[in-house]
């Protein structure tokens, strides 16, 4: 990692040189609030963004995107291809960073999936600082910050941005399209001055001690029950997780049948016919059970498995769930739940 | 095209908007055309119906006795039944007439002497009186989904419809939430299917393909209370296509 500062008013120049390579993606505004989408010049980009309505995950497995097409007369597959431009995203948060990095443990391990992984080495990430919303709780799992996942990073200093460069790629792209300087010690401090505003602003951290742990004790707690019964189940908080993965896939006939498209879609673990099988038997059926797998596998399995929770405490789910289920309220209502041993007693 | 199945497309009481979707099925339909059959489409046609088919594609409410006496044919000829269309599948809009007094209704459009059409009902779904084997909801039906309806009935496979409601695919098209934003928005309850089209162009859900069989109606009733909807503000809102609770799930 090296660091350089670019003067606020060069980063058009940026935005505008990137644009000759690259797709530049970015949050833009959309009514009240900001979505990644395609700029169409740098005066589109809204870096004083506080989040976006879907998080990047779009960008590297889209919401609906074909896997591949079939011919039906022979059972072959005629085309595969993965569609993955050259793309830049230009303005990340740290927690959304950290998101990509939950997401690629499981699309880039052993068996790295090939969508993702073209859109992943296809794309550079232009991550930047933020301020905490009234949702976010990325300080509960140190999402607030990032050191990996990033080709630059951009911190606002007020009249420039500290940059720190994280890739090769990264260097090329600062040192082709903007001017830059070298940092100075008092650089440095400035960044250091902004990063402890940064940290002190947020409200006191969400209490995630023995969490694993409390998520076993409580596991037959009437907590469940009661999320189980406001629970919409329409799987709203599924969608705008940065971390969720999820998806299902389905064969779509074309109209006169020859042929037709594999496709990959979004799924949520809040429908229904997510955990149904053959014969129509379902190991969630119960709305409470599928609120309490969804917790589990957030802090728990996921956990086990890759020594991270899969939350990044940015909030969407917050935003999302009109029926005000959100991990700061579940952990809180777990910490001071009853067991059922204790209620009966009661 | 002897092997291929002969399929009828039937109207009830509607306003042949489903029908007209149909043609605009571009360019599939030439495509579905070459698959199947077609014996028979009131839209297109002056003929009669015609005596033998395998696929009965009903638009359209159920408002007559004539109407019953057609749909326990149509289910003896007919091994696949498919309701097309919110007048179809859930009453949809002819069903409001049963919220109100239905002769005074007639007195105050025709005059006090109209002579009304004999054997009428107060309008519902079809599946009130013949079992339906497919079902393509919505207020018109979406094309792409009529499609694969209809590819999955000749094939024999399930309905293919999904249970939820229509959050998750609104959010996937990054929209604000209606609920949010003060407005009505039918979508917690609405079976999802149609790609959130409305609230994607710009106007809240109203609910047009029925309840989402897994909605969850009590919590729904909290959250539009505690959004500031009041419970009667809500049914008024449903009514316009689900007057017809029961079918409507």
């Amino acid at each position: 990692m090296f660091f350089r500062m670019i003067d606020k008013d060069r980063l058009p120049d940026l935005v505008r040189g990137l644009a000759a390579e690259f797709e530049v993606v970015g949050p833009v505004a959309k009514g009240d609030s900001f979505v990644y989408a395609e700029l169409e010049g740098p005066g589109d980009l809204r870096l004083d963004f506080d989040s976006t309505l879907l998080p990047p995950k779009e960008w590297f497995m889209p919401p609906r995107e074909r896997i591949m097409r079939f011919a039906t007369a022979d059972n072959e597959v005629v085309d595969c291809e993965v569609d993955a431009p050259p793309r830049v995203l230009f303005g990340v948060h740290p927690c959304d960073v950290n998101g990509l990095q939950l997401m690629d443990n499981v699309f880039l391990g052993d068996r790295p999936d090939p969508y993702y992984k073209a859109r992943r080495e296809n794309t550079l990430i232009v991550g930047v600082n933020c301020q905490p919303s009234d949702t976010c709780f990325c300080n509960a799992w140190g999402t607030d910050e990032t050191h990996w996942g990033f080709d630059i990073f951009l911190s606002d200093l007020g009249p420039d941005y500290f940059v720190s460069v994280r890739s090769v790629k990264g260097a090329e792209l600062i040192d082709r399209h903007v001017e830059s300087r070298e940092i100075t010690h008092q650089d440095t401090r400035r960044f250091q001055e902004v990063t402890a505003r940064f940290k002190a602003s947020f409200p006191e951290p969400l209490d995630t001690s023995q969490l694993p742990l409390l998520l076993d004790a409580k596991f037959d707690s009437p907590v469940w029950d009661e999320l189980g019964e406001r629970c919409l189940s329409c799987g709203a908080c599924s969608m705008v997780c940065p971390t969720c993965y999820c998806f299902d896939v389905k064969d779509v006939l074309d109209p006169d049948h020859a042929g037709g498209e594999r496709v990959r879609v979004w799924d949520s673990c809040m429908f229904r016919d997510f955990a149904a099988v053959a014969h129509g038997a379902n190991f969630r059926e119960s709305r409470s059970s599928r609120v309490k797998y969804r917790y589990y596998h957030k802090q728990w399995g996921y956990l086990s498995k890759f020594e991270r929770v899969l939350c990044v405490g940015c909030g969407r789910c917050t935003r999302a769930c009109l029926a005000g289920i959100n991990p700061p309220e579940v952990i809180a209502a777990l910490q001071g739940a009853m067991s059922r041993e204790e209620v009966a007693a009661e | 095209m002897a092997d291929a199945p002969s399929v009828a497309i039937i109207s009830l009481a509607s306003d042949f908007g489903c029908q007209v979707q149909i043609t605009n099925i571009d360019p599939g339909l030439l495509q579905v055309l070459g698959l199947i059959d077609l014996r028979y489409w009131q839209l297109t046609s002056s003929g009669h119906m015609p005596e033998e088919y395998d696929v009965a594609v009903i638009e359209g409410a159920v408002t007559t006795d004539e109407h019953i006496e057609l749909l326990r044919r149509v289910r003896e000829t007919a091994s696949v039944v498919v309701a097309i269309g919110s007048c179809a599948v859930t009453g949809g809009i002819p069903a409001l007439a049963g919220t109100i007094d239905a002769d005074c209704r007639f007195a105050a459009v025709y005059g006090e002497d109209a002579t009304v059409t004999p054997g009428l009902h107060s309008p519902v779904a079809i599946s009130r009186y013949i079992d339906v084997d497919y079902i393509v909801p919505g207020c018109p039906i979406d094309t792409t989904e009529f499609l694969a309806v209809l590819g999955r009935a000749l094939k024999g496979l399930s309905n293919g419809m999904p249970e939820q409601p229509l959050c998750a695919s609104c959010k996937t098209h990054g929209n604000e939430c209606f609920m949010r934003r003060g407005d009505l928005c039918l979508g917690i309850i609405t079976r999802s299917g149609c790609d959130a089209k409305c609230t994607t162009l710009g106007r809240p859900c109203t609910g047009c393909r029925g309840l989402a069989p897994d909605a969850n109606l009590e919590a729904a009733r909290k959250v539009y209370a505690a959004f500031g909807h009041d419970f009667d503000e809500v049914v008024t809102a449903l009514d316009l296509y689900n007057t017809d609770r029961e079918v409507c799930r």
